[in-house]
């Protein structure tokens, strides 16, 4: 038996992601909404971006959230940001139910339909702030790079995948996808 | 084996996922003993994190109904106290949700050499290989695989190697969340066709027939999932007639605690 869980006390807008992480580790289910209200569009994005499967981005997306509530005590401030946390939880798992439910044929299927990942991710959100940050940056990049990076963390592949969709040596996209983040990192400002 | 790039340079891929399950795990290992790496890789996941925020697109309502009553019975992850503070903190640093994965990984002290904890790993890594790419070896396997991926990516996943008596090393990928074990053998003495493989869970005054290996194949038997698992279990493993016993006929191979 687990103990039983208060409802918790709403948290004001200007509390952090990461005090509210600290409450969530403690059971407080109000606190875990406040997270989710924060989190949820970048999560469901990044999730549907890879699934692509609108039913599958739902089910991924409530398994991310059950992960965060489970493993909300294991987050390390001093390790990261909450946000980082959150959308590592998230991406790796959409790319793994990805790579466990396609067949290859029906991946390289969406190969064609998703080279131009980025853009075609672009249409579908609304336009924000964050999303216009990210598109400058990403415009600083080399067009290696920017491919490498978009590819693997909009559409989801693995470098080896990325390698021969854009006929380049899997080292050479290895470096690209290194440095192109990098480059985003420090454009975006967001190193610690 | 592939090969392997300079681990260094695999940092960015690694931040995106880009690695495929067995790159993953060995980019893993060599991030839990390199800081530096553990830092460059935490530094990207602030960059990818943004690449997130600009992807943002709102979920249906519904979704957040279903979460309050999915948090209302989920029980959660108490905080991570085991091992040393900075192996631990720097492991789940770097790995992410992997690292808390990985956190309860049994002490190396268990495995007993540097060269079976190695084999251990090549043989995990050709389960999580197996699993992702969906490529069966076992014939009518495809509805386990949906099972062994899920052993494999929960949460409180432990895995334990040993050798077998007779040859061979013996790797078991465990969830008690999921009451179910995933194991995989590399170079087990060959049976004549009369003979098979059979793994019990040997609990309190009850051995239960948890499954027959099938043929090896390039040196590696399985992967096969058990479940069931009843707390206090062992794994014991020994070589019955080709149809399988109902109780264990031969002396025990192995027996692992779990």
């Amino acid at each position: 038996m687990s103990p039983p869980r208060s409802r918790g006390t709403a948290a004001p807008p200007g509390v952090d992601l990461a005090a509210l992480l600290a409450l969530v580790a403690k059971g407080d289910q109000l606190a875990f909404e406040a997270v989710y209200d924060r989190v949820c569009a970048p999560v469901f994005g990044t999730v549907r971006s890879v699934v692509r499967d609108p039913g599958l981005s739902e089910e991924v997306t409530q398994e991310v959230f059950v992960e965060v509530w489970r493993a909300a005590s294991r987050f390390d401030a001093g390790k990261g940001s909450p946000m980082a946390w959150v959308a590592t939880i998230a991406h790796r798992r959409a790319v793994d139910r990805v790579r466990s439910e396609q067949r290859s044929a029906e991946r390289d299927r969406r190969a064609a339909s998703s080279v131009i990942a980025y853009d075609d991710v672009a249409e579908t959100v609304e336009d924000n702030l964050d999303r216009q940050r990210v598109r400058r940056c990403l415009g600083t990049l080399t067009d290696l790079q920017r491919e490498a990076v978009t590819l693997a963390y909009y559409a989801g592949y693995t470098y080896r995948e990325v390698a021969r969709l854009l006929g380049v040596p899997a080292g050479t996209v290895n470096t690209r996808m290194r440095d192109g983040l990098i480059r985003l990192r420090d454009c975006l400002g967001a190193g610690r | 084996m592939r090969g392997r790039p300079e681990p260094h340079t695999l940092a960015g891929a690694y931040a995106m996922d880009a690695l495929d399950g067995r790159d993953r795990v060995w980019f893993e290992r060599h991030l839990a003993r390199c800081q530096e790496c553990a830092r460059e890789v935490s530094g990207l996941h602030e960059a990818t994190a943004r690449l997130a925020a600009a992807a943002a697109a709102q979920p249906p309502p519904a979704l957040k109904e279903l979460l309050r009553a999915e948090t209302a019975r989920t029980r959660q992850l108490p905080p991570d106290i085991t091992g040393s503070r900075a192996t631990s903190a720097r492991r789940r640093g770097a790995a992410g949700p992997a690292g808390s994965r990985r956190g309860r990984t049994r002490r190396p002290g268990r495995v007993p050499r540097l060269a079976l904890t190695l084999a251990g790993i090549a043989v995990l890594a050709g389960i999580a290989v197996w699993a992702v790419t969906g490529t069966s070896r076992l014939a009518g396997a495809a509805p386990h695989s949906s099972a062994i991926v899920a052993v494999l990516t929960a949460p409180d996943m432990t895995t334990i190697s040993a050798r077998v008596r007779t040859g061979g090393t013996a790797t078991v990928v465990m969830s008690q969340r999921e009451r179910s074990l995933v194991f995989a053998a590399a170079d087990l003495r060959a049976l004549p066709a009369s003979q098979c493989y059979e793994l019990w869970l040997v609990g309190p005054g009850l051995d239960q027939p948890a499954g027959l290996l099938p043929m090896p194949s390039h040196r590696m038997t399985g992967p096969v999932i058990a479940s069931g698992l009843r707390s206090g279990d062992k794994l014991g493993l020994t070589v019955e007639p080709a149809t399988g016993s109902r109780h264990p006929t031969t002396p025990m191979l192995l027996v692992l605690a779990l």
